[in-house]
Parts: structure tokens; sequence; C-alpha cells
């Protein structure tokens, strides 16, 4: 900061160069894995690797040829759709209860599921799961996977209904209308930002969620999520294959995240940061 | 009052905020905190391989305190822990500088620096296994081809744990990144001139302004990183379940083997309370001392 402008221009060269370093560090991987994809199945796993081919749409036939693709990701979407939308049905009023009383240990309880290792919760679940004859529906997935969205809305939406001035509220109260009222017509809207952080962020992590699946699914109600981790095992692994699902598998809450990105990571942080 | 007819009385309010927050209490009371008592009993029991129940008390305990398996995970566990969170520390702080200091952050980069930690954890393991294997990875060939010998990675039972950690760290230094950066942001300006007015040197004015005042966003990254990998799960389970032998098999993967490979939902149950205590008490030390660094 002291320096002559010389020097300084220096520096801030020497930074573009780390910087695009990093950037390279940080896509290399899953542009490897995106190429893998489009590459003649043999060539996946040549060796020396090869980075000029002739790209093929090989992998991603197979893929839907041998396994059911489609039916798992129907399968991600009932759950996800189903919990996100659950953790948003329970988790907006909640917010704006905790925010209006000031009390606060519904939503620190919920941060118990934040922090527990997620097999905590799946031992019992899963002895209560099959005393009801309920392992592998969908209702016993979206209703765990609600354990990961419910966090999510509360601690996104919590900020932001704190944010609103409270005169408002009181004039409408003044008026007459009920707090019920109030969330819907008057706070609801004001937060559209935070309901969309909120909503995304329930998307991609309850996408991405691996552990609950990997138990309380079977094979019809089966995850994209956890039926790639079958795909390793089968047998002689077909790497061309698989790195198309992974593809695809990715796109989504990649999709999804870079939408609202700068939003994003005050959001994860459950309210600690402000971004 | 004009008024008075039409305003919420107390009591009506008080309901309405009750059954504003009465589904999501109730879903938080059956789903987590009734399981978590019923793991609590359901420690206290041995269950048979025919599915019978009997009454133990502390006997999963003092199985856990004399299994070498439980203290082999406990120091995969921590050895997992300290050196990713180093690397990402580290990492994160660099690339938060450098972000920082390039003053403007177009979406594309941002969207860059999301795109590893928004990508299933499943997918970046699958990704790294292929680019790892020791036969046939680009990694390999770009040891090779720098000349030096090629490693087993994942395969390895000594190079396990960095590599794991290696692969994390990919994924969520970017994230501790961003925090940081949230935090340099929100530093006040003034103190900065009051430095440059004083001469400091940019190492100086680092070490004695912008590091201490950024204590507190470090320690937060902290936190949020530590709940995630003392309970290290998917890109293990994924790649190595464990393996090779032992020498990835973190508390939270053996706790999970032992329930549903082995159906020893008692002994399960005691090795995933105390896996609980101990992210639980690092969060409160963590969170005492951001309390002490705070300004």
């Amino acid at each position: 900061m002291t320096g002559t402008p010389l020097s300084e221009s220096w520096i801030n060269r020497l930074n573009i160069v780390q910087l695009v370093l990093a950037g390279f560090l940080i896509m290399v991987p899953t542009a490897w894995m995106v190429l893998s994809s489009f590459k003649p199945s043999f060539e996946v796993t040549a060796y020396p690797p090869t980075l000029v081919f002739s790209p093929t749409l090989e992998n991603y036939v197979q893929l839907m040829r041998t396994t059911p693709f489609f039916s798992y990701a129907v399968n991600s979407l009932i759950v996800t759709l189903g919990s996100a939308g659950l953790g948003l049905l329970f988790g907006i009023p909640a917010a704006f209860a905790v925010s209006w009383t000031r009390i606060s240990w519904p939503a620190i309880l919920t941060l118990a599921a934040r922090m527990a290792p997620g097999t905590l919760f799946l031992l019992p679940w899963y002895v209560m799961f099959r005393q009801v004859g309920m392992i592998g529906s969908y209702t016993a997935l979206i209703l765990s996977h609600a354990v990961i969205t419910l966090p999510i809305v509360i601690w996104v939406l919590l900020p932001s209904f704190d944010n609103i001035p409270r005169s408002i509220f009181e004039a409408a109260q003044v008026d007459g209308c009920s707090i019920t009222r109030i969330l819907w017509k008057i706070a609801l809207p004001l937060v559209g930002s935070g309901v969309a952080v909120a909503a995304i962020l329930s998307f991609v992590f309850s996408w991405n969620y691996f552990l609950f699946a990997l138990v309380l699914s079977n094979g019809d109600s089966k995850t994209l999520i956890a039926a790639a981790f079958n795909f390793v095992g089968e047998g002689s692994t077909q790497w061309g294959a698989l790195m198309a699902a992974a593809t695809l598998i990715a796109l989504p809450p990649l999709i999804l995240a870079s939408i609202v990105q700068r939003w994003l990571v005050a959001g994860l942080t459950l309210g600690a940061v402000k971004g | 009052m004009a008024y008075a007819a039409n305003a919420v009385t107390p009591d009506r309010q008080r309901a309405e905020l009750v059954a504003l927050s009465a589904p999501a209490v109730a879903f938080t009371l059956a789903m987590i905190a009734f399981p978590v008592v019923y793991t609590v009993w359901l420690g206290f029991h041995a269950f048979s391989s025919t599915g019978t129940q009997s009454f133990v008390g502390l006997g999963n305990y003092s199985k856990l305190v004399a299994d070498n398996e439980f203290w082999h995970g406990l120091w995969v566990t921590l050895a997992l822990y300290v050196l990713s969170l180093v690397l990402q520390l580290l990492l994160g702080t660099w690339l938060a500088l450098l972000l920082f200091h390039a003053k403007r952050l177009p979406g594309v980069v941002r969207s860059l620096f999301i795109s590893p930690f928004m990508m299933p954890p499943v997918v970046a393991g699958l990704m790294w296994l292929v680019i790892l294997d020791p036969s046939i990875g680009a990694a390999n060939y770009i040891l090779q081809r720098m000349g030096l010998p090629p490693s087993d990675w994942l395969a390895s039972p000594i190079w396990v744990i960095p590599t794991v950690a290696m692969i994390d760290t990919w994924q969520w230094a970017p994230y501790v990144a961003l925090i940081i950066l949230g935090g340099l942001q929100s530093l006040p300006p003034s103190v900065y001139e009051a430095a440059q007015i004083d001469g400091a040197s940019a190492f100086k004015t680092f070490r004695r302004i912008t590091l201490p005042l950024l204590l507190p966003t470090i320690v937060t990254a902290t936190i949020l990183r530590s709940v995630d990998l003392l309970r290290f799960f998917d890109i293990i389970y994924i790649t190595t379940q464990g393996g090779p032998g032992n020498a990835s098999n973190t508390l939270n993967i053996y706790g999970f083997r032992v329930g549903f490979e082995f159906f020893n939902i008692g002994y399960a149950s005691a090795l995933m309370l105390t896996l609980t205590a101990i992210v639980f008490g690092v969060v409160l030390a963590f969170n005492r001392l951001r309390g002490a660094v705070a300004w």
C-alpha cells in the first residue's frame, strides 16, 4: 500500500496471476469429469490420458440404456421438492414467529440437526420407520430430508424478517390485521429474495444429501445420489457412463446455485456472516 | 377509541404465534428431539442378530473404551479434521485476500468459486476417484511427467487421509474464502487510512490490523467447517468406505457400519452419541473463542 505506482501495478499483476491459477485449480477436476463423459468409452480409461478426442454421446446413451436413470431422477425430484416444500411450509411461519417474539429456542433446536452427525438420527429413524413399515417410502425420505431443509429455511429467513422495520407491522396491527395476515400480505412480499435463497439452498442440500437415502430408500425409491454410489460397485465399473451420470447429477444444484450466487454464502452460514 | 375494537387482543396474538410455529416445533420434536432421546435409550441396550434386545446399562460405553477400532476411528477423525481445517483456513484466507484486492468480483468468478461446494459430495468423490486412479488416473500421469514417482492416493494406507483432506479442501476452501471475503469487506476503511498515514508496510498492516480484525470471521468459518469435518462421511464412503483396511475409518463411517452393516444398533448409538458430544464440545469451545476475539 506504500509502494510507488510501478510496484503497485506489479503487485496487481501478481495478484491476477495467482487468481487465475486458483481458478484453474478449482475448475480443472470438474472440467475433467465433463470432458470424460463425452469421450469414447475406450478413451476414458486410456493411459496416458487424452485431451483431444472426437466427442460422443455414447456414455450418456449407455447410461440411459443400462440403468433406470430417469426413474431415479424422478425419485430425487419427488424427495427434493417434497422436503424443500415441507421446509418452506413449516419454516416460513416459524421464522416469522421467532423473529416476532424473539423466543429463539425452536430455531436453536433445529440447529442441532445441522451439527449432529446424520447417523445419530438415522439409527432411531431406521428402527421407527421399520416398525411402521415405511422403509423405502417417499414419506420417510421426504420427512428425513426435511430435517436438512427446515433449519436452512428458518436461519436464512430469520435475518430477513428481523430487518423489516417493526413500525410497518404495528401500523397494520392498528388497522386490525392479524399476525398471520401480516406475514402473508406484508412481510413475505418484502423478503422475496430471502425466500428464493432459502428455497434454492433447500433444494440443493436435499438433492445432494446422501446418507439418509442410503438406508431409508429401496430399489423403487432410490435417489440419484444413492444410485450413483451403486454404479461404482456393479461389476466392472463403466467409467464413461459413471462420469456421464456424475455430470447430470451435478447439473441441477450448480445451475440453481449460480442464480442466487450473490446471496448464497450469507445464507449458507445460517446468519453468522453477512456476505 | 375507534381503533380499539379492531385491534388484536394479546391473547389472540399469542394463540396466533403459537399456531405459526406449531408445525415446525411439532416436526422438530418428532424428527429430531424424540429420536435423539430414543438413541440414548438404544445406547443402553444390546441387540442380538435375532432382533431381541436386552438392557446392558453402560455396557456399550465400557465396550467403547476398550474398543481399539473406536480409538483408531477417533484418531482418523481428528487427523482428517485438523489437516483439512488448517489447509482450508490457509488457502481460504489466501484466496479471500486475492479476491478482495481484485476489487471487482464478476458473477462468473463467484459462480466458479461456488461450484465445488454446491456440487454433491458424492459427485466430487466420483470425479476424484477417476482422476486419482492409481493405474489410469490423470494425477499419476502428471506426477510421471514431472519426474515424480506415482502414488496410490486413495488406495494407500498412508496417503488416504491427506488425499481425502485434499479433496475436501478442493471442495470447501472456496467457501471459507467467500466467508472471509465477507469479513474483509465489512472492515472499516478508516483503520487502513490511519495505517497508511503511519507508513506501515503492507505485511505489517496485514499482521497487526487485518488479521486481528478478521479473527471473529475466521473463527466463524472454523466452527462451520468443524461441524462438517468432524462427521466426515460422504466422500470417504463413496471412495474408500473406510479403507484401505481401516485407514480412513472415521467415527461416523465406523458408527454407520456398526449400525447398518452389522446391525449392532445399541453399540452404534453409543458411538454416535460420543461423536455428537465431541462435535458439540468443539463448537462450544470455538464459540467461546469467538466471544474472546470479538471487537
